[in-house]
């Protein structure tokens, strides 16, 4: 059971950190992609964040985990920040899109009363857009936690040749079932963490649906 | 107050203002009729520049606030190379050349530094930061853009605050005023989605106001109201207009156009084609476009 636990400990401490780089770094690329419509200046960020877009969601993410760990980051001793940098930069590509589509999706009336008043564009965004857009934003990425949380299981692809990074749940069931004998249960186990936790993160972000739901009379129906 | 001068918008290949000149006085209430899709919208939206022009300038109080148009500026165009080359062919007289530059709009997309160099200067000269010009231009849309996340005092107060034009104390006490006025004093902790219509047109009316603007534009207030909520908003945009507001108002409501106005704009394919006072365009009116629209809107 010892391994369980580590390898439950070291996927919520992946998932978390990769979280919390996907959400910084998606939102500054939602930004820039969002701003280049406003600002000339941040036209060619904007194409660099939409090569960084179109590479990291076409290809798969055990693939991209493959070559940062053995390629560009094949540091001895660095292959766990590896795995979790690979996560966040992948997670940050489709939180991005989300935060994007989030942001535009409020009406647009809402930027032209802002600037229509004097407000600058930046400022209208801060106050007034980013506020609205989160309620649409938050659900997105609880699915993107979800998903990312699971997808850590893929570490076992590299942490099993490797050696070095036996930190992830898959990897412990795998671990396990050396000592134990049957197959089923170990899986079983694996899957009970896995759901355990997912099932947290939803109650989670259903809490955080719920506060961000009070200028919204709609909220009592839904 | 307000000076547009020969101002032309494209959406892509769509001109849908052509060449449309107004200068509008302190006091005067403009009112712009027009049939849908002749650019009166679009129009009003230029002169805060919601939608910034392609061609021409826009004027508040003597600034410029849109970007300087080369072919205004006479003095700008003699350093452009098609009147250096012009004048190295031995062409003498000024005003033709000219005259024909701008006819045949002869300037090429990158000119030389003399000439980028006059234009920056009109723009050190004249420019205004659009940001703060548009403090002083209070915008009324159709759909009534109440910032949604805001309660409606929070929404009265945020702008002025945040750019010091009142202390915090100041606007709450002028919004409380202000929502008094309007009779809504008791939603001023409601949120706009809990607002009918017409008191979200309302607030956003005193929400204009809360800056203290010089001149109000209105993009047809009341289009996207009830029936039973349009006399509240016309009453009160009418209170305003009874102070001496100087306003814009784009309206299909011909009653309250010629009771309200005092110059009314007939604009009709992107162009100004009528612009005379409320008595001569409803009982004199000269353009045939016009009287076509009268007699299906009256």
């Amino acid at each position: 059971m010892g391994y369980y636990f580590q390898g439950f400990l070291h996927t919520i401490i992946v998932t978390f950190i990769a979280v919390g780089i996907g959400l910084v770094l998606g939102f500054t690329v939602a930004i820039i992609k969002i701003s280049a419509g406003n600002y000339k200046f941040m036209k060619i960020p904007a194409i660099i964040c939409n090569i960084y877009t179109t590479v990291f969601r076409g290809t798969p993410v055990a693939l991209q985990l493959f070559i940062m760990v053995f390629a560009v980051f094949a540091i001895p001793g660095f292959k766990p920040a590896a795995a979790i940098i690979t996560f966040g930069i992948n997670s940050g590509a489709y939180v991005s899109e989300n935060i994007r589509a989030g942001i535009t999706s409020v009406d647009k009336g809402q930027m032209e009363a802002g600037r229509a008043m004097g407000l600058n564009w930046l400022q209208t965004m801060i106050r007034i857009i980013l506020p609205q857009a989160v309620k649409n934003i938050i659900p997105a990425i609880g699915n993107e936690m979800i998903a990312l949380l699971k997808e850590t299981s893929i570490i076992s692809m590299v942490g099993s040749t490797v050696g070095t990074l036996t930190f992830d749940l898959n990897f412990a069931s795998r671990t396990a079932y050396k000592t134990v004998t049957n197959y089923l249960a170990t899986g079983i186990i694996a899957a009970v963490f896995y759901l355990s936790v997912v099932y947290l993160m939803v109650f989670i972000v259903k809490i955080i649906e719920r506060k961000l739901g009070t200028d919204d009379k709609r909220k009592e129906y839904i | 107050m307000i000076n547009a001068k020969n101002i032309y918008k494209n959406f892509g290949k769509n001109e849908v203002i052509k060449n449309a000149s107004i200068d509008i006085e302190k006091g005067e209430r403009v009112v712009i009729i027009g049939p849908s899709g002749g650019g009166k919208s679009t129009f009003l939206r230029c002169l805060n520049l919601l939608e910034e022009v392609t061609r021409g300038e826009v004027w508040l109080d003597g600034k410029l606030i849109s970007k300087p148009d080369p072919y205004l500026h006479d003095e700008v165009l003699k350093y452009s190379d098609a009147y250096l080359r012009k004048t190295k062919r031995g062409e003498k007289d000024e005003d033709k050349i000219l005259s024909e530059i701008k006819e045949n709009r002869e300037l090429k997309k990158r000119e030389g530094i003399r000439f980028n160099k006059e234009l920056k200067k009109i723009s050190a000269n004249y420019g205004q930061d659009i940001n703060v010009a548009r403090r002083k231009m209070g915008m009324v849309f159709q759909q009534f853009n109440l910032f949604n996340n805001m309660t409606v005092m929070q929404n009265l107060v945020y702008v002025p605050v945040k750019l010091k034009i009142l202390s915090k104390a100041e606007a709450e006490k002028k919004a409380t005023e202000l929502l008094g006025r309007i009779n809504l004093s008791d939603k001023k902790d409601a949120y706009p989605a809990s607002l009918s219509g017409g008191q979200k047109q309302r607030v956003a009316i005193i929400r204009s106001l809360m800056m203290n603007p010089e001149v109000m534009l209105f993009d047809e207030p009341t289009s996207a109201l009830d029936p039973e909520m349009v006399g509240e908003v016309l009453s009160l945009i009418k209170e305003l207009a009874d102070e001496g507001m100087t306003m814009v108002i784009v309206t299909h409501e011909m009653g309250f156009a010629r009771e309200v106005a005092t110059r009314v704009l007939f604009i009709d394919g992107g162009a100004i084609a009528e612009d005379d006072s409320p008595e001569e365009i409803f009982t004199n009116p000269k353009n045939a476009r016009l009287k076509e629209f009268l007699s299906k809107v009256l």
